[in-house]
């Protein structure tokens, strides 16, 4: 829509200012700040870096910086809400906003002056016509007349008498802005109903790089990682993540083919990406087969893990493969060589005996020096472990700066620690889903499942943070569907919710729509959570850039959950 | 005593104990005229509002947008002499009504300063060319729908004859239109209404009033007779208002909800005043017709209804009665639960002037079961409600028997007032300490003196009544100390005896 006008723009402006680089917490959006860093870096632009964890974050960070600088680059927020109206800012403020939240809110999309939205062509963003949603202040005016003065005072001591014809138009024209407004409403209720997520942030900036002829490998993994994060945490479209790894691969063609000459002498601080047709098994490379298998959530939802048949299975699996068990328990670096070398053929053959036909995957490996051999995913798990890391009580801002110098090849150091992390933190998330299904703590509500975490449940912190308890509502409700016998539950979203601070009483709150392989992974949970708390006056943080996860009040929870019952009903 | 007499003076302001009934009666219509006043400018304001803020309607803007050429066009071809082509003054005389009829800034100053309000007067004179007459009335009518300037202008130019003359009309759509254009005249005020009156316009009128007279046609001419009866300093003459009444009467019994209220209007402006002024309209005997009209479920026709049978029972002990047996006390409990507050506010404003009355009064009121909906806007209306409430607890007091006041009290009227002792207004917390020493009264005369004192302590009352003795102002200072020094010190004498 507005993407090839910008891209110039934002160049020709950004070149000669200070900008204010506010960046929210998740990997896509810190993949888009490495390559808009790296970017500036080239064009020599002074910047300051900002983490944001919520709207409050970006409300106080645009207070701190709105003196000192003029522009502001936000990337994952921003796009969702009436940003002007929200922030107050100058009118001399300018937003350039690269945002994968839908619906963008309407008023950004028609403010051209303050809000630039870095929004790819071709994504279909069905905003209404200007003119469905908007009028001239005059056509306003002249509606909200009503002759009639307050009922029941005392009559005008004199009066004028109007045109018949003025009359009649005036009625004609007040029921036809009422129509007007209804259709309004009705529109933006259908637009803004859904929330759901667009083209990856660092693909949109690594194409800009790419249109600047700026972009280099670096750049190229950081937007194959951003896109990766979409698909790891269900933000997309099978669909859409098979369309953007097409667009990502013919990248990837054209870097290789440039740089033929320089491949072909692999030195120690080369980096080649490679298109892989790899393995859905989390983190395998860095683990053992074997733990890599049970603590992938396609497997372990495929095999039931959580069942003694389940464990069976997955032993038959395994002898069916012909492959050692002393092999598959030990660490896949340590592997023979000669199991590696055909190692995804053997698995894929067995999969496809055992109903996992979809054990492959389109993604893509890279390679550092000799040694170093990562997939996106390894990169996505290891980089979320660090962001949301509770391992000490580091600040936001602290894990949010591991979680990007993990991202730069000279510090594999961190990169392998958030390996370790993430390794435990999947482990976690699997035990999580196995006590929770077989303790029955999903509860079927009608209109939704519900879970809850208590407090004291193993490992409850880690699930106080949002993309930690997202994915674990994700795996828990694959789990679920494929465990339950009931048709009309494998049908419904999931809402858990966990403790996030103990002292003040408070739980996150999280909602994902039903799990199914088309699933167009669009959330009504937003929309229905903040008309929940606003019949019951519950007391709500609405301050995640995600409407459908949300901060609530423990003693809350019961008269939220039955508004919410009864709303979706 | 500086005490005694405040207590005398304000004793004098109860119709009943007061050695001077009216002076009660004048102080509290005074308060309600400002309201009132302050009403009408405030819608007055609305209609200006609503004037400004509506598109002007698309035909007038074409000429608007013609410019002033086209205006100085007609403005010429008006003072062409009149046996000019007529049809061209005709279509120049309907221009300016439109543009007088547009929603947004009709300019009317400039046609004024055009000078052709003394055409347009001369075209009313023109009973042959029908359709000149009826636009120039329309616009005239506009122009005095101004500001008393513009009103003004209109009638300096000798509007006013004209007008009444055209009332004569045998097209009803013209004297429809000069009824309309009457009214705005009388509408600006007690002078120009005057005027009118003096020019025979009052039977003029009502000789249009017939059977057959068109609902849109009565409505206006309702209005027009409302605006003749409005208005204070001077009243509307006596002679005049005896004109009137025969037919708002009669209007009154119509079924058109805009007649009904046009014509309670009227009554209500009739009824606001002395005794005199008041006895004129009760004597037409529409008192029970009006206390029916108080159930209507129109609000426009209701709230003038209530408000006039509230002015009606501000007069005389029989005049109230007549209100009274009419059956008011039946329907002020539903007015006073109505939804809109500024109805509650009137309900309760009339029912502490029916307690103002004597006992057997007072005793009314409580058969009819109007003491729970008192002590409920005591405890829970809005502040200009719970002050009226405050003066029928005062009033109630003074007048009611021993029996009476001990009835009240156990409807829970004692603790509700005690509970307002919070407010900030002075005047209220000096009615209730009025009430309070009028309940001691009572209980003096049964010798439960200390009982009470007892409750009034329970009910927090006392602790209240000596926190008013650091109260700003000097009177409540001393109507609280009086209180405590006549009721209070016994108790707590009482207090340490029984501590000994």
């Amino acid at each position: 829509l507005f993407y090839m006008l910008y891209l110039t723009n934002v160049k020709h402006v950004l070149c000669f200012q200070r900008v204010a680089l506010l960046v929210a917490s998740d990997i896509d959006a810190l993949c888009a700040c490495k390559i808009l860093q790296a970017l500036f870096h080239c064009d020599q632009v002074q910047y300051t870096l900002v983490p944001v964890t919520g709207w409050q974050d970006l409300g106080t960070a645009f207070l701190e910086h709105k003196e000192q600088f003029r522009y502001f680059v936000l990337i994952n927020c921003g796009a969702n809400v009436d940003l002007l109206e929200m922030l107050q800012p100058d009118d001399d403020s300018v937003f350039f906003i690269c945002d994968t939240h839908r619906p963008v809110d309407v008023v950004n999309v028609y403010n051209e002056t303050q809000i630039k939205l870095l929004i790819k062509q071709d994504d279909d963003l069905g905003v209404p016509p200007y003119d469905d949603i908007f009028r001239d202040e005059d056509d306003e005016e002249g509606g909200d007349s009503g002759n009639e003065s307050d009922e029941g005072s005392e009559p005008s001591g004199k009066r004028r008498r109007f045109d018949e014809g003025a009359v009649e138009r005036r009625i004609e024209r007040q029921r036809a802005k009422r129509e007007w407004e209804a259709r309004r409403r009705e529109i933006l209720f259908d637009y803004e109903q859904y929330e759901y997520h667009g083209t990856s942030a660092s693909m949109m900036f690594f194409e800009l790089a790419w249109v600047l002829t700026k972009d280099t490998k670096d750049m190229l993994w950081w937007a194959v990682i951003g896109l990766t994060d979409q698909w790891v945490h269900d933000k997309i479209t099978h669909m859409k993540y098979v369309t953007d790894i097409a667009t990502m691969q013919r990248h990837v063609s054209r870097h290789n083919h440039r740089n033929e000459d320089e491949e072909n002498s692999l030195s120690i601080d080369c980096m080649r990406i490679s298109f892989e047709y790899d393995l859905r098994l989390t983190l395998y490379q860095h683990w053992s087969l074997y733990e890599s298998i049970c603590n992938s959530c396609y497997t372990s939802c495929n095999f039931k893990l959580w069942t003694l048949n389940g464990q069976k299975k997955l032993q038959e699996f395994l002898a069916d493969m012909g492959l050692p068990l002393k092999q598959v328990r030990q660490k896949f670096n340590s592997m023979d060589m000669s199991i590696k070398e055909n190692l995804r053929d053997v698995i894929e053959e067995s999969s496809n005996k055992y109903g996992l036909k979809d054990i492959r995957i389109q993604t893509f490996g890279v390679h550092f020096g000799f040694k170093n051999r990562f997939l996106a995913s390894d990169m996505v798990h290891a980089t979320a472990a660090l962001l949301e890391s509770t391992e000490k009580d580091e600040s936001d801002s602290d894990n949010f700066i591991k979680a990007l110098d993990s991202l730069s090849r000279s510090n594999l150091e961190r990169l392998h620690s958030g390996i370790e992390l993430a390794k435990r933190k999947l482990m976690a998330i699997q035990q999580t889903v196995a006590s929770c299904i077989c303790t029955n703590l999903i509860l079927s509500q009608g209109p939704f499942l519900y879970c809850y975490l208590m407090e004291g449940t193993p490992d409850v912190k880690l699930f106080s943070k949002p993309i930690a308890l997202t994915l674990l509502c994700k795996y828990l409700l694959k789990a679920f569907v494929h465990s339950t016998r009931n048709k009309r539950c494998k049908l419904l979203p999931l809402i858990m919710a966990a403790p996030k601070d103990v002292e003040k009483g408070t739980v996150i709150v999280v909602g994902i729509p039903p799990e199914s392989e088309t699933s167009d992974k669009k959330n009504f949970f937003g929309r229905a959570f903040e008309k929940a708390a606003e019949s019951t006056s519950s007391r709500t943080l609405h301050d995640n850039f995600d409407t459908s996860i949300i901060e609530l009040k423990t003693d809350d929870r019961s008269k939220f959950l039955d508004a919410l019952i009864t709303l979706l009903s | 005593m500086p005490t005694k007499n405040v207590v005398e003076e304000r004793i004098s302001k109860f119709k009943n104990k007061g050695k001077d009934p009216a002076k009660l009666r004048e102080k509290r219509i005074s308060v309600c005229v400002e309201l009132r006043k302050a009403h009408k400018d405030e819608s007055f304001l609305k209609r200006r509002n609503i004037t400004l803020s509506s598109l002007p309607d698309e035909e007038a803007l074409d000429y608007i947008s013609n410019d002033m050429v086209s205006s100085e066009t007609f403005i010429r071809n008006l003072f062409k002499p009149s046996f000019y082509i007529q049809s061209v003054v005709q279509t120049s005389c309907q221009a300016a009504r439109k543009l007088l009829s547009q929603e947004r800034n009709p300019p009317m100053k400039e046609i004024i300063d055009a000078g052709l309000l003394s055409r347009f007067v001369s075209f009313l004179g023109m009973d042959d060319e029908p359709t000149l007459q009826f636009e120039a009335a329309w616009a005239l009518t506009n122009i005095a729908s101004g500001t008393t300037w513009h009103t003004q202008q209109v009638v300096e130019h000798g509007a006013v004859p004209a007008f009444i003359a055209l009332l004569a009309s045998p097209m009803l759509h013209i004297s429809e239109q000069a009824v309309w254009a009457l009214g705005n005249i009388a509408g600006d005020g007690a002078a120009y209404r005057d005027i009118l009156i003096e020019c025979n316009v009052i039977p003029a009128l009502l000789a249009r009033i017939c059977p057959d007279t068109p609902v849109g046609y009565l409505r206006n001419l309702t209005w027009t007779l409302s605006n003749l009866c409005r208005n204070k300093n001077p009243f509307p003459p006596l002679s005049a208002v005896m004109q009137v009444l025969p037919s708002l009467i009669q209007l009154l019994h119509l079924g058109d909800k805009d007649i009904l209220s046009d014509a309670c209007w009227a009554i209500s402006y009739l009824s606001d005043g002395d005794n005199d002024r008041i006895d004129v309209v009760v004597k037409t005997g529409i008192v029970s017709r009006l206390v029916e009209l108080m159930s209507h479920e129109e609000l426009s026709v209701m709230t003038p209804a209530l408000r006039s049978i509230g002015n009606i029972v501000s007069g005389s002990d029989l005049q109230t009665q007549a209100a009274v047996d009419a059956g008011v006390l039946k329907v002020l409990p539903q007015l006073m639960r109505h939804s809109k507050a500024s109805v509650q506010k009137e309900a309760t404003w009339a029912l502490s002037n029916i307690a103002a009355g004597p006992c057997r009064q007072i005793q009314q009121l409580i058969t009819c079961g109007l003491l729970p909906p008192l002590v409920e806007q005591l405890r829970n209306g809005d502040f200009k409600t719970q002050r009226e409430a405050v003066w029928a607890v005062t009033n109630f007091t003074s007048g009611g028997t021993v029996e009476q006041v001990v009835h009240l009290v156990q409807s829970g009227a004692l603790e509700a007032i005690i509970n307002l002792l919070q407010v900030k207004d002075t005047k209220v917390i000096l009615v209730i300490l009025d009430a309070i020493n009028n309940i001691f009264m009572a209980a003096e005369k049964l010798g439960e003196t200390e009982k009470l004192s007892l409750l009034v302590e329970e009910l927090g009352g006392l602790d209240r009544i000596e926190m008013l003795q650091n109260h700003d102002n000097e009177t409540v200072y001393q109507a609280a100390r009086t209180l405590i020094e006549k009721y209070f010190s016994d108790v707590n004498g009482y207090t340490e005896i029984h501590f000994k």
